[in-house]
């Protein structure tokens, strides 16, 4: 019986469940396969990981004063 | 010192140990509520709720999980109180069908996205406002999971839910986030 072809819905899907995770299961190794051959799905796998990694770069610092404020809330200013 | 030392120390009602263990964790904590707030005034206010509950229930602490693991289940409380208060604001609902995360209409060129340019003004406002459109919980497994960087064990933990119901939000919003980008960028 002939197993039927992922689809690219369903590599859409696999790589936002499990983006980096798991890659030596038989589920992953398909869409591993896929992503060699379908150049959509690759550039999706990419926008997916774009998105994450503009997200842990954006970072904020605390401001000096907010940390004053803070010490001083806890009772421990310097 | 080690850290286990130094909470033991605050514990102990040792000043500075607690003084020392507030200014390692500020940063991270008032980044990640920002994350989550998107707000730097609220940020702050999550920032300082938050030390004042660790200040309060230190001795509470059993050093059966990471001191991070227990400050960001407090942020993540103080944060889902707030978004209970401020019930205006509605967010995208998913249902058990979520396909149309998937459906395209839409082609941005990704290549063309200043992802690199971390103080990129007009990419910094598709970013907040996409992430204000998930709801708060999904909001919170995002980011602990794919921007803070802890395991799907640790994020079940601080989020008080099941490993399948992390993994489940996770796909949901990471799927959901690059599709509002996708679309900004094709405007």
């Amino acid at each position: 019986m002939s197993k039927e072809k992922i689809t690219c819905k369903e590599v859409m899907k696999h790589v936002c469940e499990s983006l980096g995770e798991n890659l030596n299961d038989e589920k992953c190794q398909e869409v591993r396969n896929h992503l060699d051959s379908c150049p959509h799905c690759k550039e999706y796998f990419k926008s997916v990981e774009i998105t994450i990694e503009c997200y842990r770069k954006y970072n904020v610092e605390v401001p000096e004063e907010a940390h004053g404020r803070l010490m001083k809330l806890l009772g421990l200013e310097e | 010192m080690e850290e286990k030392a130094l909470i033991q120390k605050a514990q102990s009602g040792d000043k500075q140990a607690l003084a020392e263990l507030v200014k390692k964790y500020e940063q991270t904590i008032y980044n990640f509520a920002f994350k989550i707030c998107r707000d730097k005034n609220y940020a702050e206010h999550i920032m300082q709720e938050t030390f004042y509950s660790m200040v309060k229930s230190l001795h509470q602490f059993d050093h059966n999980s990471k001191l991070s693991t227990w400050l960001y289940r407090i942020v993540a409380n103080h944060c889902l109180m707030m978004a209970r208060k401020a019930k205006s604001r509605s967010f995208v609902s998913f249902d058990d069908d979520d396909e149309n995360l998937f459906e395209e209409k839409y082609a941005a060129d990704w290549n063309s996205i200043p992802y690199k340019d971390t103080e990129n003004k007009e990419l910094k406002r598709i970013l907040d406002m996409a992430i204000q459109n998930l709801s708060p919980d999904y909001r919170m497994v995002f980011l602990l999971r794919d921007v803070e960087g802890l395991s799907t064990e640790e994020t079940a933990q601080v989020t008080e839910l099941s490993i399948p119901a992390v993994k489940s939000r996770l796909h949901r919003a990471r799927a959901f986030l690059r599709k509002e980008i996708n679309e900004a960028f094709s405007r």
